[in-house]
């Protein structure tokens, strides 16, 4: 408390303007620039918790910092924990929501809204947005859902008053996303909320039944009478009758839709048993007999919910991580009205002909023609091409490319429903339904199972009638237990139990499974087809190489301009900025620094003139250097090609060419320190773990292709550092999908982009990544978290051992009923040895799976 | 054994209500967020006090 009150103090006599000139005039005092690295000493800031020279490193985390404090919420500070993973909560220029009112729900003079929330690091955040929003005027309830991260505000008085809370929280460095809770899949939750609810009333009913079934296991006729017995009969009956009604439903519909589809999968069994079971047991109540199953009958769904629960938990889970990113990236466009106001609007709702604004980092969001301005975009989500392609007025832009340097007015040309982002989306759901069909192991075994059941159960029904002439009822009474018994219901445990541990296990490592399928799909999978920009390699461009263009460069002096430029860079968001800032270990310095827009970044430092940027910009001043790019090797007149090629032939003068084809490939930025000239090149680096991974999956006997949009020269240069001997280059989404078509193996995919995404949908198993276009991420069956490759080995191991663990499952499974089949149909399975029988094998199954949270 | 006849509707009841109190969690979304819920303990008081008095003056 004490440090936070020194810190106010500071803010307060301490304005801005006057630290960043304090810095640079201590620095233009020192004398020699090689001597000194690195500006004053580096601070975390106190609000956001990015290094800085000061105690805040922005006007915006200092007023956020205040608030807080007037607020009296500065504990904030002292209890939260910064999660790496997220944005930092720096205030920004967020742009206005402008419609806000179409997602405000209003009843009863109270007004109610969802906002998705970005930049949550812990329950810390929760109770500072939550308090301050209490603190405001009006605000009846604010509550935040920390899991689904989103914020639910409640208040009244007037409409309008949304657009104070939401600045306020903007301020204090919160992004807020207005979310429309139907996305929240209703259907998914229903389904879920449905599931619990059977899984309650199942489990209330098998502790019920089995409270008077335990009298009748325990005691015989002679001890308690028939009419007693009777009575408990008819109580099971009034329990278990109306909880099988309501608790079987999802196996009673499933086994319903199976029959008419007519492929029996593992629910039709359990339906007829349970049918059956309570059918024949209320006959048989109403014959005073001596035995019932309806305590059997309960148990078995109550059991089978459990497996079917927990597949789903596991399953939801992972679909909740992956939506959660959906949200976030939402789409949203900055629609130019006729005013020119800018409104932001869904993309959903752009028409042809809107006029939108795109600025720098947005991505473009439909297909539309440039009418003003002038820009890099990158399209390596659209056509895997790792290079940005310049576009200037008149030229078209395609939905989900990224504006790289400077704004654009663009036109749109396509209703958003025709755009070729939709035209994709349209091949991806076609694709899908194009899908080999898979057949789950569990539906693989209810297929020769079932059959199996019935037959066994109906000859012991003829065993019992024709042959030993016991009647009809004590023949149907034995049948109906063979049914019990052999019902599936360990069967029905095995593979989700093993499964959820499976997919919290690899959620653990990063890795979100969205299905059980994929997982049991993974073993089969003969052949791993890589796409090659953002999957094997970064997506972005790294720094690899310092030349100057006018003096050969040692060390330390590449040390000391990198510093410089990164120096300068830190100003600006461009990739090949953030790269250089990135590549940089040393502390950079303060700078006065202009932008100009598109072009560089330009200071002044010890009394020179500093430039980071395109060649124009930095060379301007000096034409004596001729920079000619040709298609000739031997026309080179640039100094620095020249220098790049005389390492390059002094290394591998047979591949002289090549070089120069790869240095065309490359990204280059120029920089200028007084009469030194630097050039920076940058190429889209493979991953650090690419090459080890891709060699430890070919030991795994696994084939490996290389299907990229890239262009020949890149693709080949990737294909033989990786040593892939198959790969193939410039392909669209459609030619991609037709080639894993044309293998007709089992095929996983992996890849990040929108061209990726028909493949995607086709193969067996699909992998993406988080940062991945939401197409991909979508239509994939396994997300990985972070940007490693390494997780796809992971995902080998923990499937091996989960598919042991479900062989193991399933054998015992099979083993019990197998012993208890012929006791069933000999007529000596009584409830109480049903119950056993039944209970014994899922908690050995359950054990066995256990183990894997062991590994 | 006349006084089963009693007792099974009691425990019938019992259990009923004890359904109907956990679907009633399920309505009212107790479990939406079940981190959130988990660290919310450990929040200040002061919160609430706060919120009491703005009721009260409200």
């Amino acid at each position: 408390m004490l440090l936070n009150k020194t810190h106010k103090e500071n803010i307060s006599s301490d304005e801005p303007t006057l630290r960043s000139e304090f810095v640079s005039n201590s620095q233009s005092k020192s004398s020699s620039p090689m001597g000194r690295v690195g500006g004053g000493k580096n601070f975390f800031c106190l609000h956001c918790g990015n290094f800085t020279n000061d105690q805040f490193c922005c006007l915006g985390c200092e007023t956020a910092y205040k608030i807080i404090n007037e607020m009296g919420l500065s504990n904030y500070y002292e209890s939260r924990i910064i999660d790496e993973k997220t944005r930092k909560i720096k205030p920004d220029n967020f742009e206005k929501i402008e419609n806000i009112e179409d997602f405000i729900k209003e009843e009863n003079g109270k007004f109610e809204i969802f906002l998705a929330v970005d930049g949550l690091h812990c329950a810390a955040c929760v109770w500072l947005i939550e308090s301050i929003l209490q603190k405001q005027n009006n605000v009846i309830l604010a509550r935040l859902n920390l899991s689904k991260k989103y914020l639910r505000i409640v208040w009244q008085s007037q409409k309008e008053l949304i657009k104070d809370y939401i600045k306020i929280i903007n301020e204090i460095g919160y992004k807020l996303y207005p979310f429309d809770e139907l996305i929240l899949a209703e259907q998914e939750k229903k389904y879920n909320n449905d599931l619990v609810k059977c899984l309650a009333v199942a489990g209330f009913g098998a502790g019920n039944v089995m409270l008077f079934s335990s009298i009748l296991w325990f005691s015989n006729l002679n001890l308690i009478g028939q009419a007693t017995i009777d009575l408990m009969h008819f109580a099971s009956a009034m329990i278990a009758l109306p909880v099988i009604a309501y608790a079987a439903r999802p196996f009673f519909k499933s086994a319903a839709i199976s029959i008419k589809s007519r492929s029996f999968n593992m629910d039709v069994p359990i339906a007829v048993a349970i049918f059956l079971a309570c059918t024949v047991s209320l006959i048989e109540s109403f014959n005073s007999a001596k035995h019932v199953y309806f305590d059997s009958a309960v148990m078995l769904i109550f059991f089978l919910l459990i497996g079917r629960y927990l597949d789903f938990r596991a399953r939801k889970k992972a679909f909740d991580i992956a939506k959660e990113f959906s949200i976030l990236s939402a789409n949203f466009a900055r629609l130019i009205e006729n005013d020119n106001n800018i409104k932001i609007i869904a993309t959903k709702n752009i028409k042809k002909d809107m006029f939108l604004l795109v600025v720098a980092g947005d991505k473009i969001p439909a297909d539309a023609i440039i009418i003003e301005g002038e820009s890099e975009i990158d399209n390596s989500i659209i056509t895997g091409e790792t290079l940005p392609k310049k576009v200037i007025n008149g030229d078209k832009v395609y939905a989900g490319a990224i504006n790289l340097s400077l704004p654009i007015k663009i036109k749109v040309e396509k209703n958003h429903d025709q755009s070729l982002l939709s035209e994709i989306v349209k091949i991806v759901e076609n694709a899908e339904s194009q899908k080999n069909k898979f057949v789950k192991i569990a539906d693989k075994i209810a297929r020769s199972y079932t059959p199996i059941v019935h037959l066994v159960a109906f000859a012991t029904f003829s065993l019992w009638y024709f042959f030993l002439d016991s009647g009809f009822e004590n023949a149907l009474l034995n049948a109906t237990a063979v049914l019990i018994i052999t019902c599936p219901c360990a069967l029905a445990l095995a593979v989700p139990i093993a499964q959820t541990i499976t997919i919290s296990n690899l959620i653990k490592r990063g890795i979100l499974a969205k299905s059980g399928e994929a997982l049991e799909k993974i073993n089969e999978v003969e052949v791993i087809i890589f796409d090659k920009t953002g999957t094997l390699t970064a997506g972005k461009p790294k720094l690899i190489n310092i030349l100057g263009l006018n003096k050969n460069l040692n060390e330390e002096e590449k040390d000391f301009y990198l510093m410089l430029a990164a120096s300068l860079a830190k100003y600006s968001s461009h990739p090949l900025s953030a790269s250089l800032v990135a590549s940089n270990l040393q502390n950079t310095i303060d700078l006065k620094v202009t932008e100009e827009q598109g072009f560089g970044l330009s200071s002044i430092y010890d009394h020179k003139i500093l430039k980071l940027g395109k060649k124009d910009f930095v060379l301007i001043l000096n034409d004596s250097i001729p920079f000619q790019f040709s298609n000739q090797a031997h026309e080179f007149k640039g100094e620095a090609e020249q220098m790049y090629f005389s390492t390059c032939a002094s290394q591998d003068p047979q591949n002289l060419c090549a070089s120069f084809e790869k240095w065309n490939g490359m990204t280059k930025c120029y920089f200028k320190f007084g009469d030194d000239e630097i050039l920076f090149l940058f190429e889209d680096r493979l991953k650090s773990d690419a090459s080890d991974v891709i060699q430890k999956l070919k030991l795994l006997n696994k084939e490996i292709i290389l299907l990229s949009g890239d262009n020949k020269i890149i693709v080949e240069e990737t294909a033989k550092t990786l040593g892939i001997t198959e790969f193939y280059f410039e392909k669209t989404p459609l030619e991609k999908m037709e080639f894993l078509k044309s293998l007709n193996k089992k095929i996983m995919m992996i890849g990040d982009g929108i061209n990726d995404a028909p493949a995607l949908a086709l193969s067996d198993v699909s992998v993406s990544f988080c940062k991945a276009a939401n197409i991909a991420q979508n239509t994939a069956d396994i997300v990985l978290w972070g940007e490693k490759l390494s997780p796809i080995l992971d995902i080998f191991s923990i499937t091996k051992q989960q598919f042991k663990i479900i062989k193991e499952n399933l054998a015992i499974a099979l083993i019990y009923n197998l012993l208890a089949v012929p006791f069933a149909i000999m007529g000596y399975v009584t409830p109480l040895i049903a119950a056993i029988a039944m209970s014994s094998s899922s908690i050995l199954v359950l054990l066995n799976s256990l183990r894997l949270l062991k590994k | 054994m006349s006084i089963l006849l009693f007792l099974i509707p009691i425990t019938i009841l019992l259990g009923f209500l004890g359904v109907m109190a956990f679907l009633w969690t399920i309505k009212t979304k107790q479990y939406d967020d079940l981190e959130g819920s988990a660290n919310r303990i450990l929040f200040d008081e002061d919160l609430k006090k706060k919120k009491k008095i703005k009721n009260e003056n409200s």
